[in-house]
């Protein structure tokens, strides 16, 4: 799957991030950015910790947030993915969602990448 | 920024503070910025347990919670914050997933104020925390305007209630419950309701609610009841009908008041608006609104009705001498008197006595206090003047009885004047009027007794008034004058004293002192008068002194309440020292009966009076009656024997008897004796034969102006030119001795001379 920036993140949900902070007064964009990358870092983490353990409420904890973060800055596949993900665990405590999960993580690695590479290059908020 | 102690309703802080509760950053971090940009000031949290640790000291005006959360989640962060004090009705936000409705409903049974959906379109959530605060302000203003009108429903004792159709009674609210003695949920029943109004009040109440729903018409009135504990209130009820959108009457709601207090209130008023504060009795107004009511009942029935004017006889002297007090209480027991003598009524009436009956006006009937002395007894109803007499008679007998004020029985009479309509007037103006004048004619008949108004007193009682006045302005306006009458030794053909007897020359015309001396006494003027003639007798004297060298007494007569003045004697010593005469220039008269009368009170004031030389005589002697016991002991100097005993003298042998028995009193007494009223030269033969030398009277002079009586003495007696001096000289009889030391004592007792 390609992961060039306008599929991975959304440009109607970047641009009304921007619209928050129309001059970069406060450098919003960066910021937004900045703590999605430290939080999906750290949901990252749980997320493997929990699959390796079979903890499917400690995997749903962690879509149910990366869902909303994700909708956010307009990642909206992620978003799109953990709802499903969440969703299937509360119908079914015990469902099978190993092959979404799989799409998640990929999903996320894609926009992390998106992320990294939007804050290393200056202007791209903007 | 203009600052607000309470803003209102409609007008939000100006930057509502929000707690932002969110685990996740990036949301947080978003939802924060762009609520800061639609002006709230926002304070973020990441989780409950912190939020729970930043409401322990800081009240935000909303809460935004995210509803999962790990840790303390968003529903179990609500119910905490719930039972915070402080927080109950704080608005709470509770942000869900758009596809989460077990968390709505969990949210909303965890106490949030509504949910939200998150979303990324964060005007929304701003328009919507906007309109949580709004609706919360409104809700705090309404409950604060509802505790308000719980509190003054309480202070104006009122409540609500309601009632539908079919229902077996009216649901109260609480204040509503308090006004009839219930506690909260309490459900008083119609018929509990009906039981604390009194029987004979009931009957009256159910027609009046019965015809009330039978029009659906508003239902207003005041009940008395009796409360579960027994406490009797008046409650005022006022209830509007109810109907359905067919028209229908489907029940009533309105108010009740417990309306005790302004009720008392407002009779209380109307007492004191209609009776005397005094003595109870009806005042004036109450009177005259009572008489106006029977007048029209008279008319009507043609029946007719009685004024009876009462006055109280001499009432200013007790008020003057036993004070004010005494007075007051005197007026309490007189009315108490006067109440028993009709059948008094104390109901105020204000209203129609319609619904009362065809002799309703009987109720009319009462004794009602005019003001001062004045009272009025209104007949509502009488057959005949007789009819109205003999309530008159009841009253001057009532007052026959000694009235004890303090230690001191006083005897009061009245005078009643009787009107009666239509006869002696149709208005209560007239009616009042005439029995003013009738109550006048028996004050100048000698008091204490009734009469009928008559035309012809008409007149008699204006003139009175305006003589009334125009005596309290005589002094002033030196109009009095003293004219005097020799006293006269026969025996030496000389002047041995003189009477002075005031004159009102009035309007260049002498009044006759019969007609001033009365009426000078009933309103007390007789004092200034007689004070007046004190020194006036004091100046005569000094000219006389001057003139021809007059060193005897003139004599002045006072009323016995003078002599009950503590200052007399001071008044007296001031007089004959203005005036440069010794202190026997002035003798001082007063009436046997007067000087009985009041015994006790005058003895002090006689003996200091003879300490300093002022003589006293005791003028009209034989005409009271005595105490002998007295006599003996009082010190005086002369027995002045009556005219009425000189009149008859030489005609029936009984008045030379009284006369001779005087004289030997006198002389064994060692008084001198007098005779006043001589008139023909026998009436001087016998009683110069008898032993009385002293005279006054006619047959020597009348009272006249002291240049006259200078005149008189130079033309008349030192010339020896009048008929009875020649008389006088011709016969031989002994003086009567003035040795009051060697007095023997006479028996003791009371012994009639007349």
């Amino acid at each position: 799957m390609s992961a060039s920036i306008p599929t991975v993140l959304d440009a109607d949900a970047l641009a009304r991030l921007r619209d928050l902070d129309p001059n970069d007064k406060t450098h919003l964009v960066e910021r937004v950015l900045k703590a999605f990358e430290s939080s999906s870092g750290r949901l990252a983490v749980q997320f493997k910790d929990s699959r390796a353990r079979g903890d499917l409420q400690g995997i749903r904890h962690v879509v149910h947030t990366l869902k909303s973060s994700s909708a956010s800055i307009g990642a909206l596949a992620l978003a799109r993915i953990c709802a499903e993900i969440e969703t299937s665990i509360r119908a079914e405590p015990s469902a099978d969602v190993a092959g979404a999960l799989d799409a998640m993580d990929h999903e996320l690695t894609a926009v992390l990448q998106a992320v990294t590479r939007m804050l290393s290059s200056p202007g791209t908020s903007t | 920024m203009i600052m607000r102690a309470e803003p209102s309703a409609d007008d939000l802080p100006d930057r509502p503070k929000v707690l932002l509760v969110d685990d996740d950053e990036v949301n947080l971090l978003l939802t924060s910025v762009a609520l800061q940009d639609q002006g709230f000031a926002v304070t973020e949290a990441s989780g409950g347990e912190a939020a729970i640790r930043i409401l322990a000291d800081w009240l935000p005006d909303i809460v935004v919670l995210d509803a999962v959360m790990p840790g303390l989640d968003g529903f179990e962060t609500c119910r905490e914050l719930r039972v915070l004090p402080g927080f109950e009705s704080l608005p709470v936000l509770m942000l869900t997933g758009l596809d989460d409705d077990a968390s709505i409903t969990r949210a909303y049974e965890a106490g949030a104020t509504d949910f939200f959906v998150k979303s990324t379109q964060w005007r929304l959530l701003a328009g919507r925390l906007r309109y949580l605060l709004r609706a919360s302000r409104t809700r705090v203003e309404l409950e604060r305007s509802k505790s308000r009108l719980a509190r003054a429903q309480d202070l104006a004792r009122m409540g609500s209630f309601d009632w539908r159709r079919g229902q077996d009674g009216p649901v109260f609210s609480i204040e509503g419950l308090r006004v009839f003695g219930f506690g909260p949920g309490d459900q008083p029943a119609f018929r509990g309701l009906l039981r604390m109004v009194p029987e004979e009040e009931r009957k009256a109440f159910l027609e009046l609610t019965h015809s009330a729903m039978d029009r659906s018409t508003v239902l207003a009135t005041d009940i008395h009841a009796r409360l579960v504990d027994g406490r009797q209130r008046i409650v005022h009820i006022e209830a509007e009908p109810e109907f359905n959108e067919h028209g229908n009457l489907i029940g009533y709601t309105g108010i009740v008041q417990d309306v005790t207090d302004r009720r008392l209130a407002e009779d209380r008023i109307r007492h004191l608006a209609n009776f005397d504060t005094l003595t109870g009795l009806p005042n004036r107004r109450q009177l005259i609104w009572r008489a106006e009511r029977a007048l029209e009942h008279g008319r009507r029935l043609g029946h007719e009705v009685a004024l009876l004017l009462i006055d109280l006889d001499r009432f200013k002297i007790i008020n003057d001498t036993l004070g004010h007090g005494a007075g007051d209480e005197l007026l309490m027991e007189v009315s108490r008197r006067l109440r028993s003598c009709v059948r008094h009524s104390d109901q105020v009436l204000e209203s129609s006595l319609e619904s009362v009956g065809v002799r309703s006006h009987r109720t009319l009937e009462a004794v009602g206090r005019l003001g001062g002395d004045e009272f009025v007894a209104l007949l509502p109803e009488v057959t005949d003047d007789d009819d109205a007499e003999r309530v008159a008679t009841r009253i001057l007998e009532v007052m026959r009885k000694p009235i004890m004020i303090g230690l001191q029985e006083c005897f009061v009479t009245a005078s009643v004047g009787i009107a009666i309509f239509p006869r002696d007037g149709t208005t209560v103006a007239d009616l009042l009027r005439n029995s003013d004048i009738a109550m006048y004619s028996v004050k100048s008949a000698g008091r204490n007794s009734s009469s009928l108004y008559r035309p012809n007193l008409a007149g008699k009682g204006r003139e009175k008034l305006e003589l009334e006045s125009a005596l309290h302005k005589a002094i002033e306006r030196n109009e009095l004058v003293l004219h005097y009458q020799p006293k006269i030794d026969v025996r030496g053909a000389k002047m041995v004293g003189a009477e002075a007897l005031m004159r009102w020359r009035r309007h260049g015309v002498l009044v006759p002192p019969g007609d001033f001396i009365p009426l000078a006494e009933e309103t007390g003027l007789i004092i200034p008068l007689s004070e007046w003639a004190i020194r006036e007798a004091a100046r005569q004297a000094r000219i006389w002194q001057d003139n021809f060298g007059f060193a005897d007494s003139i004599a002045v007569n006072l009323p016995s309440r003078l002599f009950e003045r503590t200052d007399l004697v001071e008044y007296i010593h001031n007089a004959v020292t203005t005036y440069g005469v010794p202190h026997h220039a002035i003798e001082l008269e007063i009436t046997e009966t007067g000087l009985m009368k009041d015994l006790q009170n005058v003895i002090p004031s006689l003996h200091r009076l003879n300490e300093i030389g002022v003589e006293i005589s005791i003028d009209d002697f034989g005409t009271g009656y005595s105490s002998l016991a007295y006599l003996t002991t009082l010190p005086i100097s002369e027995l002045k024997i009556d005219r009425s005993f000189v009149r008859d003298l030489g005609m029936t042998p009984q008045s030379s008897a009284v006369v001779t028995a005087i004289i030997a009193l006198a002389r064994s007494l060692g008084l001198r004796v007098i005779a006043e009223g001589v008139e023909n030269l026998r009436q001087m033969e016998v009683l110069h034969r008898l032993g009385c030398g002293i005279m006054q009277g006619f047959l020597f002079s009348k009272a006249q102006p002291p240049e006259d009586i200078e005149l008189w003495l130079q033309q008349t007696v030192l010339p020896k030119k009048a008929p009875w001096i020649g008389q006088a000289l011709s016969s031989d009889v002994a003086e009567p001795s003035r040795a009051r030391e060697s007095r023997p004592k006479p028996p003791i007792g009371k012994l009639p001379l007349a």
